[in-house]
């Protein structure tokens, strides 16, 4: 029933390209018998109506169908990226996981009783109502993950208006709401996805133009990286139609230069945030970076120069962390914005979350890390501008017995690749005698900073 | 040793530091040709910054010139200064010239 939308949307494109994965063609008919297959064995086999599961994968056939049969058989879907370096266990633990399906890199299926029972008042929220739900991540204040949990209904909604889809690549990730909004998007409007787990400038043209993609959803890294490759001059892109943008602040000058190596290509910004979902947006023009934020289901308004959103789709809360809606309901972005008219420009972030390659992190997660290793006194993790990935990761550390600097700069590096993902490791090491407590604030100046 | 010599080494130099961190058949070799970020790279988008800041410090280390290789400036050549060691090395002389 919940995922019926869809299922008519298989139907209606039966016989088109709906996946490309690993190099292989799947049509939406195949997708709904897969469909079909999974639904009947997560009610029937395993009896998962209305259990906490996690779906350990990346995107594939499987995995998408997996998603789909969750939904309809009113789970709540806990989406865990099968490449992520990210202690699954502990977040296996906030959702309080009671199941994992697992894909792997063939695709094949497995599932797990984690011999767990779930027991959370939104969890009773979404039951009581027969909603499948949705839990995402997001770093948090006190170093711990936000759980946030979403009811899964609401977020499909916008998916039911039939819109115009394109040949896409699906370049976002599994466990964050901008690829699976790509995902809902393309394949509910009968588009076609291409999936890639090599996310390299030089191969994404080369599927792009293999496939003949129309739309591109990128982060501005991504596009800074596709400049600085230079690969697009070496595949034939003109199939490219849009690029979209967003998750992190776009520098002028990228944009600039991005519009005169893709003339024909329009450029489109969109703002997106776990608990609110992904707002549909408009830009002034190609090259600017005011936006007009909003469509159905959504409204704004500025309060103290932040950004604040009501939304039919916003989480029903956190798991581990209190509401983060005003007392009349508005989601705080905690974005600071300019405003002219109808448009907005996003300025950067109130708080001290790090926007790095527009993966977000609270400098508590790397600190409490560093404090792990041996001889460290202090750290102070900060971020710093940076024109490839728009901030940097900088720490900076005391030693409680004096050691040789280099040695110990290897040391921090080595432990922080060893327990925390690529892009929370940092990328400046400092070492010093003694911290300056306001460096992360000073460090960190919040209008017009990047982050 | 003349100055691209230098620059030459302080490159290797932060090549070592970045190969520790990476696995055997990621690891970038130390010639003036290999690539940095261009066709048949094998950095990631933060090996490709992490390099150019450990090479941003061992310049100010060694020559006490702040140095920022990654600014507006540099991203909107025409020609990628990070293409190879040997692109990268010219741009490092080209800025050390100019300060």
């Amino acid at each position: 029933m919940h995922a019926d939308f869809l299922t008519d949307a298989f139907e209606k494109y039966s016989g088109s390209p709906a996946l490309v994965w690993n190099g292989r063609s799947y049509d939406y008919k195949t997708l709904l018998e897969i469909f079909n297959k999974r639904s009947s064995e997560i009610k029937s086999v395993y009896n998962l109506r209305g259990k906490v599961t996690a779906l350990k994968s990346d995107f594939s056939p499987e995995s998408v169908c997996l998603m789909l049969a969750l939904i309809e058989n009113e789970c709540i879907t806990v989406p865990l990226n099968r490449n992520s370096k990210e202690n699954e266990n502990k977040i296996s633990d906030i959702a309080m996981c009671e199941w994992l399906i697992e894909t792997d890199e063939n695709d094949n299926v497995s599932y797990k009783d984690l011999e767990n029972t779930a027991s959370h008042i939104l969890y009773d929220s979404l039951k009581e109502k027969n909603h499948p739900g949705l839990v995402l991540f997001s770093s948090g204040t006190s170093g711990i993950p936000k759980a946030a949990v979403h009811d899964f209904t609401n977020l499909l909604e916008k998916f039911k208006t039939q819109r115009t889809a394109f040949y896409t690549l699906n370049f976002l990730l599994f466990d964050h709401w901008g690829g699976l909004n790509t995902m809902f998007h393309t394949l509910s409007n009968g588009g076609l996805l291409v999936f890639t787990n090599d996310r390299t400038p030089e191969n994404v043209c080369s599927l792009i133009e293999k496939h003949k993609i129309e739309l591109l959803p990128a982060s501005p890294t991504f596009l800074n990286l596709l400049l600085l490759s230079e690969a697009y001059k070496k595949s034939d892109l003109s199939s490219l139609k849009i690029i979209s943008y967003g998750t992190e602040p776009m520098l002028p000058g990228t944009l600039k230069r991005l519009n005169n190596i893709f003339p024909g290509v329009k450029f489109r910004q969109t703002y997106g945030l776990i608990e609110i979902g992904v707002m549909r947006s408009s830009s002034l023009s190609n090259d600017s970076l005011w936006v007009k934020l909003g469509g159905e289901g959504y409204t704004t308004r500025v309060v103290d120069n932040i950004l604040q959103v009501k939304s039919s789709s916003s989480i029903l809360g956190y798991l581990n962390y209190p509401s983060p809606f005003t007392e009349d309901g508005w989601f705080i972005t905690e974005d600071y914005v300019e405003t002219d008219g109808e448009y907005f420009r996003i300025l950067g972030r109130k708080t001290d979350l790090m926007n790095i390659g527009g993966e977000k992190v609270y400098p508590a997660e790397i600190e409490d890390v560093l404090k792990e290793l041996e001889n460290v006194a202090e750290a102070i993790v900060y971020s710093e501008p940076n024109s490839i990935t728009g901030n940097i990761i900088c720490a900076e550390v005391t030693m409680i017995k004096d050691a040789d600097k280099n040695e110990f700069k290897s040391k921090i590096r080595k432990h922080c690749r060893e327990r925390l993902e690529n892009f929370k490791v940092p990328s400046r090491i400092i070492i010093s005698d003694k911290i300056d407590y306001t460096e992360r604030f000073k460090k960190k100046k919040p209008v017009n900073n990047r982050s | 040793m003349n100055e691209l010599n230098k620059i030459h080494k302080i490159i290797f130099d932060a090549i070592d530091v970045l190969n520790e961190g990476l696995d055997i058949e990621k690891r970038i070799s130390k010639s003036n040709d290999t690539v940095l970020y261009g066709t048949n790279s094998r950095l990631d988008s933060f090996g490709l910054v992490n390099l150019i800041i450990t090479v941003e410090e061992k310049i100010q280390d060694e020559t006490g010139v702040a140095l920022n290789l990654a600014d507006e400036k540099a991203l909107s050549r025409k020609s990628s200064p990070f293409l190879t060691v040997g692109t990268l090395s010219a741009y490092i002389e080209e800025l050390l010239k100019n300060t």
